[in-house]
């Protein structure tokens, strides 16, 4: 059964969990590979995680000249093949949200394989395993289904991805999931 | 058992040459299931993996937890036992060398025999914590009374928990930390959340703390400041530091007023209600609103959710109880249950968010200066009797009760106690008014620390004995639901480290006190003499046997034989453990902060934690990752404030109390109130913010008043560019 990584901004604490968990997965070198934000850190603690969300067609890849990122079967855009990158940095620019990270001691682009090791085998990623929140979670599609019916927008609009690169692996809900939950009393 | 919504089926990644061990974190009282990731040819813990099939925490973990596998193999690891001969460098890192393990211990007894014969018994204290396993804290209580024959023993539970278990005493007369498991906090209709932090303390609770919200229920919070809870939260209570209690005997009026009360529960099952309806009717919206600062509409509005929910939790923590009257405000919190009926039963009740990672085990089993294991009192002779006939000394041996964890230091000032073995705590940093602390350490004849790391407070001993980590032992934790879990060794101590309860009983030994603690060769050996002088307590661990902890996921205490499943929910037979069974609903009259803002000191500071470190920092702080995150301490600052006082962000300022000074880095937030600023309590040195604490303690917990005292901003000047 087809799982994807679920983004639901509004319940980030802002614990940034999620990238010390990055570290731990097998194939990652103890690097992090995502972002955690303070939106507006002289106001309130409101904060959020920019992860890879995996396009289907990602700008990344396409602006590589050496053919280094690979997209796996499961959709997972995969960080640069050691041998092949040749540490131009077009995918870090051409990413429209910034995701791809470069070492420049290695000359190596590194991103986000959505836990590639785990993921093949539908073990959940790590980001989406510790996620004390469920900011980060790993569901089926018919999960994702039931929560787009649940989280249903006053615009009536249940944004998966921005309209810049179409379609993505990763399914994101903005802040406001509980605008159409009616109380209990 | 307790397979909730959120349990997943899911296989771990297991990596050639690798295996895992399951065990918990070694932070927080949530204690998170977690696996260690052990590499089979070296036998080395190399990380984590989480453990889905924890029915608790399912998987996940903080910062903290997903890095604290970091700790073991730490460079900063003391590995043999290092002595100081020059006692001019009290105070410092200098001049420690390594030493064996014999000269260490022959000195430690050659020092405590001297210091007995010249200044008796009493010269000599233990100070414990709670961050270690029930069976070392069960071990740490029978050192002192029977190898040292000390009556003064205490602990950092002193600032954590013992106001939560005053209050609870008071009430319930029983205190187990939560009368529910936490697997029905999402079922629940609202929580009401006093003084936590939750998401940055307790953070793996807020997968369940926001679905209630998603069900539709409510959340209110209690807090000076706008936390990651209270940002989200259907109603914020932005109440000044240090007035629950009005806070508290207010919505206890409306509840009562507005007839939200459960006649035939307050009839049958409690005392006190007309003394308390009497006492809180005083305290009117107006009037409540006066002291706390919270508008009328919110304190109005909080009572009516609370009072309608067909299902509630009372919640809590370190906010409410670190006052010097946290013991009334936690039995204030807790009325609001009572006269609503909304206790003894799943779904509803009422809960403290145990601090650390044994907080709740660890202050149950005697090394408290009152208490002895399974919760007997040192001042009843029937409790002695049961105490020492497991021991094998006689009841006339068995020391008095001692003083508290502060009251310890005072002690130490005026050289009553002479002699200081400290384990597993770091009170140079946790402690409050902390010139007055380190004083009192280094005026110390004679101190022995065990530790992992040498800590700000290992650098007033004289000899340092090196621990093992949480991983490289095994025994029980009580977790902050009352659920018995095992911990369990993922590695050899390294280096000539050990256990503290080996090192007790080899230095039983060596003060001649062998009879007592040499049949103690294992672990599992204490567990059993600890299972055994529980027994009968209502702290009763006698049926938790490993297995059936194992077995079960957890043993919640009570359980008092092998039959015995244990107790997840207390109270579901109505029956409190007060000896006539009612609760008590308690009239608690209002007092202020034992320090209010002045013309010298205007403003209200309270401390707290921050997601990245835990207590002192002592082990956070050595974290790359943590101490990327969170390297320094700093003060928040409403933009008002900060205007006033013409400082800006990242501005380093001078904060003073009448106690201490130190220099702080603003950091400049709308999500604070403007008559309050904010500074984390990780750090040590001149970074501590308990250098201006106030040791203004509870009558009955003797918990300072971390949360609340009068504090001064001054501008640091710089010199004017020529």
């Amino acid at each position: 059964m087809k799982k994807r990584l679920y983004i639901e901004l509004e319940n980030c604490i802002g614990c940034r969990s999620c990238l010390a968990a990055c570290t731990q997965c097998g194939g990652h070198e103890e690097r992090n590979r995502n972002y955690v934000y303070d939106v507006n850190p002289l106001v309130d603690r409101q904060t959020m995680p920019l992860m890879c969300l995996h396009c289907e067609n990602p700008a990344c890849a396409r602006s590589c000249p050496a053919q280094a990122i690979q997209i796996h079967e499961t959709g997972a855009v995969l960080s640069a093949l050691v041998e092949k990158c040749i540490g131009c940095q077009n995918c870090t620019i051409a990413c429209p949200y910034g995701i791809p990270k470069f070492d420049t001691e290695q000359n190596l682009m590194y991103k986000c394989d959505l836990c590639i090791d785990r993921t093949k085998d539908g073990i959940p990623p790590m980001c989406a395993s510790v996620c004390p929140s469920n900011t980060l979670q790993w569901l089926t599609e018919e999960e994702i289904e039931q929560k787009e019916q649940q989280h249903k927008l006053d615009n009536d609009k249940w944004v998966a991805s921005m309209p810049l690169e179409g379609r993505t692996e990763v399914k994101v809900n903005l802040p406001g999931i509980l605008q159409g939950t009616e109380k209990l009393f | 058992m307790q397979k909730d919504k959120f349990f997943r089926e899911i296989e771990n990644v297991r990596h050639p040459n690798e295996k895992l061990v399951k065990t918990h974190c070694s932070y927080c009282g949530m204690q998170c299931g977690m696996n260690l990731r052990v590499n089979t040819s070296t036998n080395k813990i190399i990380g984590v993996e989480p453990r889905y099939d924890w029915p608790v925490t399912v998987g996940k973990m903080c910062p903290k937890g997903v890095t604290a596998y970091q700790q073991t193999n730490h460079e900063d690891r003391i590995l043999r036992p290092l002595i100081r001969d020059d006692a001019s460098l009290k105070g410092t890192k200098e001049g420690f060398r390594e030493a064996s393990w014999e000269e260490a211990y022959d000195l430690i007894a050659r020092r405590f025999k001297e210091l007995q014969t010249d200044y008796g018994k009493d010269s000599l204290s233990v100070f414990s914590g709670v961050s270690m396993t029930n069976e070392k804290c069960y071990l740490t209580g029978k050192f002192a009374r029977v190898a040292l024959g000390t009556r003064y023993i205490d602990y950092n539970g002193r600032f954590c928990m013992s106001s939560a278990a005053g209050g609870f005493l008071r009430t319930f007369g029983v205190d187990r930390g939560s009368t529910l498991p936490w697997t029905d906090v999402h079922e629940t209709d609202c929580l009401f959340i006093a003084g936590s932090n939750t998401a940055e303390c307790h953070p793996t609770s807020m997968f369940r703390v926001w679905a209630v919200q998603e069900r539709g229920g409510y959340i209110i919070v209690v807090d000076p400041r706008e936390t990651p809870i209270a940002r989200r939260a259907d109603l914020h209570l932005d109440l000044k530091p240090g007035t629950d209690l009005a806070l508290a005997n207010g919505i206890l009026n409306l509840l009562i007023e507005n007839g939200y009360t459960d006649e035939s529960f307050i009839s049958s099952h409690t005392n006190g209600f007309e003394e308390t309806k009497a006492l809180v009717s005083q305290f009117t919206l107006a009037y409540t609103s006066e002291i706390t600062g919270v508008s009328q509409e919110k304190i109005k509005r909080a009572a009516e959710i609370y009072g309608k929910a067909p299902n509630a939790i009372v919640m809590f923590a370190r906010g409410i109880e670190q006052q010097h009257k946290g013991v009334d405000n936690v039995s204030a919190y807790t009325n609001m249950a009572l006269v609503t009926g909304k206790i003894g039963r799943p779904k509803s009740g009422v809960a403290t968010f145990t601090g650390q990672g044994n907080g709740q085990g660890g202050r149950e089993h005697g090394q408290k200066s009152d208490l002895l294991p399974g919760y007997r009192k040192i001042t009843n002779p029937e409790h002695v009797q049961e105490v020492c006939d497991v021991w094998g000394i006689t009841p006339e041996e068995m020391p008095n009760p001692g003083v508290s964890a502060y009251e310890m230091f005072e002690l130490m000032k005026e050289k009553t106690i002479r002699g200081l073995y400290l384990l597993c705590s770091n009170p140079a940093v946790s402690a409050p008014n902390l010139n007055f602390v380190r004083e009192a350490l280094e005026n110390l004849d004679f101190m022995v620390c065990a530790d992992f790391y040498l800590s700000e407070s290992a650098e007033y001993a004289d000899v340092i004995l090196p621990s093992v980590t949480w991983s490289e032992d095994e025994g029980t934790v009580t977790n902050l639901e009352g659920r018995i879990i095992k911990i369990n060794k993922a590695q050899e101590p390294i280096g000539e480290s050990k256990p503290d309860w080996k090192m007790q009983v080899e230095l039983a030994e060596k003060l001649g006190k062998g009879k007592y603690f040499s049949h103690l060769k294992t672990a599992k050996d204490v567990a059993e003499e600890f299972r055994l002088a529980s027994k009968g307590g209502y702290a009763d661990y006698y049926g938790a046997t490993w297995d059936k902890i194992d077995k079960q996921d957890g043993v919640f205490w009570p359980c008092k034989d092998e039959a015995d499943k244990g107790t997840p929910h207390m109270f579901l037979d109505k029956k409190f453990y007060h000896p006539d069974g009612k609760a008590k609903i308690c009239a608690l009259p209002y007092r202020p902060p034992a320090e209010e803002p002045c013309k010298d000191y205007p403003l209200r500071l309270t401390t707290g934690r921050v997601v990245y470190h835990y207590l002192s920092g002592n082990q956070t702080r050595r974290i790359k990752f943590l101490r990327d995150m969170c390297p320094d301490p700093y003060v928040e600052v409403h933009p008002r404030t900060a205007e006033k006082y013409q400082i800006e962000h990242e501005e380093l300022i001078k904060l003073f109390t009448r106690r201490g000074k130190a220099d702080f880095k603003v950091k400049i937030t709308e999500a604070i109130r403007e008559d309050t600023v904010f500074v984390p309590y990780h750090f040590g040195h001149e970074k501590s913010i308990n250098l201006l604490t106030i040791q203004a303690l509870d009558p009955i917990s003797k918990m300072p008043e971390f949360k609340a005292c009068a504090a001064r901003i001054e501008k640091i000047e710089r010199e004017k560019v020529r």
